[in-house]
């Protein structure tokens, strides 16, 4: 019987920057899919499933089914949902199809510039209740932050520990937006302008542009491929209500993610404490805090302080965003989510820019409290 | 540039035509007794569609506040505190609570509501601290 196991093979990032003028959405996504491909050690004749935006011009703008001609051949799988197309949301129903036979190799990634010319980051669509009253992302997710300090008396300080702590690691990432900014300190985030309480302009991620894509088979067919294998374990998905709509509430969304994390274990037969590195979403630093918590590392409420006691630095007991995360290396609308399952693999393949030694078990987290939405995967070195 | 001005839809035109009176009001259902906001095609409690919106007394507690320095767009005179008042009786609001200074709204504050025109069509459940007159 041949091992139809889903395995990560190819992972490729575009350059990633606060504005990209010279490249459209179409050209960067393009840029993605044959890097994963060559990554792999595979051509665009080995793909037969496609969950990759297609921003146009040219196809049906949002339909993936458009990738078949550009493939050169029909595809056997696509997705038209951009967060279909990115990160652990992406590669879990990738892997589903490939576990259970609808495709054999997909691709998973693209680009769209949904930053490009904006303000401040909205939902994306209108909303009656909240755009009236600014309540918008940053804003939604502060008022998380501002419950749990409320309930548990985490502080600000802490919150901005963990901003420095992911900060530095981008400042000496070569492929950061913010490379060589930096280092900082926790009072260097306690000094930066106030965006929204109780967040600091270095407490909330960057905002930027670029693709990335990554290739997704079976451990048979990655048998002579060129890199390590890296083995889907386990994932879960969590949705508490649609994005935005309606304000964020501790007491609804505190938890968000406590029932992927669980049912993710279990199905990879690991332990929180058996991951190595994790890449975890930081739209700001108390989501870190916050998913701490609801990953199994600490009690709720203990996150604050277990984030401030050096545990998420590259050599800690949980590194966490050893590539500098969202708060450094690159925020880019979906696709940060991509990025995150690059880290990790990269991270378990042994090349990461700061390896943590040994790194076999790793944990991709995207979204969060705010978003109201968690897709998680474990990853780990094909065995 | 003014703010982002809110479009009635079938489900919340009843909120908005009592709001120009002056009067708050909450989808509510009667099969379950469940008080929530935002309206909703069906109830969150038990899926009726037969829900209606009911009288608020307009009085509730700030469950958190944000006090957003950084505008999201034009139209928004900052700080303001930004924040979800749980109503008395059931439901929650995304609001503004309007103390004066807004580091002056916390967790736990008693307020009332208190409208405001934002156009002709538009008025606004605001929020101040239960005490004020």
């Amino acid at each position: 019987m041949s091992d139809r196991r889903p395995v990560v093979v190819g992972v490729y990032a575009t350059e990633q920057a606060l504005s990209l003028p010279d490249r459209d959405a179409m050209d960067l996504a393009l840029e993605a899919v044959t890097g994963a491909l060559t990554d792999a050690g595979l051509t665009r004749s080995d793909v037969d499933g496609a969950q990759v935006d297609w921003p146009g011009p040219g196809g049906v703008p949002g339909e993936g089914s458009s990738w078949a001609r550009l493939l050169g051949h029909g595809l056997r799988w696509t997705s038209d949902s951009m967060l279909d197309n990115a990160g652990s949301r992406g590669l879990l129903k990738a892997a589903a199809a490939v576990r259970a036979g609808y495709a054999d190799t997909v691709v998973v990634g693209g680009c769209k510039l949904v930053a490009r010319g904006a303000g401040p980051v909205g939902a994306g669509v209108a909303l009656e209740f909240a755009d009236v009253w600014g309540g918008y992302v940053v804003a939604q997710f502060a008022l998380v932050a501002a419950r749990h300090m409320h309930e548990y008396g985490t502080t600000s300080r802490q919150l901005a520990e963990v901003a420095a702590t992911i900060r530095n690691n981008g400042a000496t990432n070569p492929e950061a937006m913010m490379y060589g900014r930096g280092p900082y300190t926790a009072d260097d985030v306690l000094a930066s302008r106030m965006v929204a309480t109780p967040f600091h302009l270095l407490d909330c991620c960057i905002v930027g542009e670029g693709g990335a894509a990554i290739v997704v088979t079976t451990a048979e067919r990655a048998r002579d491929l060129p890199h390590p294998p890296v083995a889907v374990l386990g994932g879960g998905m969590e949705y508490h209500q649609a994005a935005y709509a309606n304000p964020a509430l501790y007491r609804e969304v505190g938890g968000l993610g406590r029932d992927a994390a669980t049912r993710s274990y279990a199905m990879a037969g690991v332990s929180a404490h058996d991951v190595d590195v994790f890449s975890l979403y930081d739209p700001n630093s108390f989501e870190i805090i916050r998913q701490l918590e609801v990953l199994g590392l600490c009690g709720e409420g203990e996150g604050g302080p277990l984030a401030a006691s050096g545990a998420i630095e590259v050599g800690g007991k949980h590194p966490v965003n050893p590539d500098g995360g969202c708060l450094s290396y690159a925020w880019n609308g979906t696709q940060q989510m991509t990025l995150k399952v690059i880290e990790a693999v990269r991270q378990l393949r042994r090349t990461a820019v700061h390896q943590v030694e040994g790194a076999e078990l790793a944990v991709v987290g995207n979204a969060g409290s705010g978003a109201q939405h968690y897709e998680m995967s474990v990853l780990g070195r094909l065995r | 540039m003014s703010r982002p001005v809110p479009v009635p839809t079938e489900l919340s035109r009843p909120f908005w035509e009592a709001a120009r009176r002056g009067e708050l009001v909450v989808p509510h259902c009667p099969g379950c007794g469940l008080r929530f906001f935002v309206p909703e095609p069906a109830c969150p409690g038990c899926m009726s569609q037969d829900w209606r919106y009911a009288p608020s007394a307009g009085l509730g507690t700030v469950y958190s506040v944000t006090v957003v320095h950084r505008a999201p767009g034009p139209g928004f005179a900052t700080p303001f505190a930004l924040t979800v008042v749980d109503l008395d009786g059931g439901g929650s609001l995304l609001s503004h609570v309007d103390a004066g200074d807004p580091d002056d709204v916390v967790i736990g504050m008693r307020v009332r509501v208190e409208f405001r025109a934002l156009d002709d069509e538009i008025a606004l459940p605001y929020f101040v601290p239960e005490n004020t007159h």
